[in-house]
């Protein structure tokens, strides 16, 4: 019999935790946000917005990925995961690390607590990689997905040796030059390498699965993952390469051009879906793809409009950043939260056996009116900021990050109402 | 039922029991999402024996599934043994969904 194997999924109890930690960092970046708006005036290396960019990148999008990646990572690969004990062990590095790092960010100390911040968010990436690969090598799976994602994570460890190293840099110089310089090189292997790569390759598999849709393309998923891969290896050859400064656009018109074959890819799974509605998180997810063009569009601008110039453009590549963090990687992550997070709590609760009464829906374990509501807050709130950075104007800022720590509560309150829920003792 | 014999109408009993069961995601019961590929009733042993699949192999709630498809034979069937087994060749496929079920995702 076969059944006890292939039903052997990630425990619950392994996967919540990320996901109360993600939604406790998301409410704790807004607030950042709004506590700081002098220093989204200022330039993009100010301490507040690297303290943000670590708390948005590490606390809210990368512990809830890695939370639903050790839910999901199964499906992909047929297969359980390696240990679930390292999958615990991660998050406690990470859990640890993340404060720190964000703590030594805001106060710009590059001492002990950042190197201790950043030693446990590479152990962290460390354990997620070496548990991955393990469990991928004992699968007989192979496709375009687990390559996304295999690669993400592997990203993913690069980025954090090399932030490692540049926290190290600035108190024993070990690069030549400005320690500052490599920031961008940094920032670009974790957006492009991690968050671009692990999304597109998991997001290909859950929004045909959600939309009930028989839509397959895996070329086209071939296609986007070389595109991604090459615009990073010459992002990275170009910044060692003063000569083929020229070519600087290159990778962008190669993610442009992943990006639109993604969402072709997304517009043949919502045709040839089978289920006609498409709820609210859905929607959420969907039009987090289109949001992925708003920073290529602004990175092809600056570079048009400053690059090679000699400076300027400070305000586009702050909007840059925020249009990445706030913008479409908050989008899925708010939208996919509640495709996942109470079906996980529902198995949890309701395991036939284990209730005798009627299980409610998993979607009636949220309030829809109420994501709805943080959904409103946050479009218009990203709307408001991201204008706001741009022409560098207090009242918009204000009014969005506003909005935008409204978003967060409302999230918050569903997700932990999602979290924290116990099925009736009495029938 | 008229017209059925003994095989038959246990068999009918057990897809009535199964649609009971639904997959939480879609909300649609595992007979005409396709996910039952056999039912095996001896009503002499009182043994019953169901093969089902999932739509992908690890689905999350999977568990669900085949708790639920075990609960609800044993309710319909008192005092018989209840085997649920899970099969993935052939995999599942869109094309396994009945045009009921299809007509109720697309409503």
């Amino acid at each position: 019999m076969g059944v006890p194997d292939r039903l052997r999924t990630t425990p619950s109890g392994l996967v919540l935790p990320f996901y109360a930690y993600a939604a406790a960092s998301f409410l704790a970046s807004a607030l950042l946000a709004f506590c700081s708006l002098d220093a989204f005036g200022e330039h993009h290396h100010h301490p507040h917005l690297l303290a943000l960019t670590h708390s948005m990148a590490l606390g809210w999008a990368t512990m809830i990925i890695f939370g639903a990646s050790y839910q999901l990572v199964p499906v992909l690969i047929e297969r359980e995961l390696y240990s679930i004990r390292m999958g615990y062990v991660s998050f406690a590095f990470l859990a640890t690390g993340i404060p720190l790092l964000v703590g030594a960010f805001y106060a710009f100390d590059m001492g002990p607590l950042a190197k201790w911040g950043g030693r446990l968010v590479l152990l962290g990436f460390a354990l997620y990689l070496i548990n991955l690969s393990k469990s991928i090598a004992l699968s007989r799976v192979r496709n375009i997905h687990v390559r996304f994602v295999h690669t993400a994570a592997l990203w993913l460890f690069v980025v954090g040796a090399f932030g490692l190293v540049l926290v190290y840099n600035f108190t024993f110089r070990m690069l030549p030059g400005d320690p500052w310089k490599y920031l961008p090189l940094h920032a670009h292997a974790g957006v492009l390498g991690w968050f671009l790569m692990l999304i597109l390759g998991i997001a290909s598999r859950l929004i045909p699965m959600f939309l009930v849709s028989k839509y397959t393309n895996e070329r086209l998923l071939v296609w986007i993952y070389y595109l991604v891969n090459s615009a990073m290896v010459i992002y990275i050859v170009e910044f060692y390469v003063p000569v083929l400064h020229s070519i600087a656009p290159l990778p962008w018109a190669l993610l442009l051009a992943a990006v639109i074959l993604f969402g072709t890819y997304c517009r043949g799974a919502y045709r040839m879906r089978l289920r006609r509605s498409v709820d609210a998180p859905m929607k959420m997810s969907l039009l987090s793809v289109l949001m992925i063009l708003l920073p290529l569009v602004a990175m092809l601008a600056y570079l048009v409009a400053y690059a090679g110039r000699g400076g300027g453009g400070d305000q586009l590549l702050t909007t840059y950043g925020y249009l990445i963090f706030f913008g479409w990687i908050t989008a899925i992550i708010l939208g996919m939260t509640f495709k996942t997070l109470p079906f996980i709590v529902w198995n949890r609760e309701y395991r036939p056996g284990s209730y005798s009464g009627k299980p409610p829906n998993p979607k009636d374990l949220y309030s829809d009116g109420l994501f709805k509501a943080g959904a409103l807050a946050y479009l218009a709130g990203f709307a408001a900021f991201s204008t706001g950075i741009a022409i560098d104007h207090a009242g918009f800022m204000r009014v969005g990050a506003g909005l935008v720590v409204l978003a967060a509560a409302a999230y918050n309150v569903n997700a932990w109402k999602v979290l924290l829920h116990r099925k009736p003792t009495t029938k | 039922m008229n017209g059925m014999n003994a095989n038959e109408r246990h068999g009918l009993r057990a897809a009535e029991a199964l649609q009971e069961v639904l997959d939480p995601e879609v909300n649609l019961n595992i007979v005409d999402l396709g996910l039952v590929y056999g039912i095996e009733v001896d009503p002499q042993e009182r043994k019953l024996r169901c093969v089902l699949t999932l739509t992908t192999q690890f689905c999350p709630m999977g568990g669900s599934i085949v708790d639920g498809a075990r609960v609800a034979l044993e309710r319909a069937f008192e005092g018989y043994a209840v085997d649920v087994d899970l099969k993935f060749d052939p995999p599942w496929a869109y094309g396994m969904i009945s045009e009921a079920g299809r007509q109720f995702l697309n409503a």
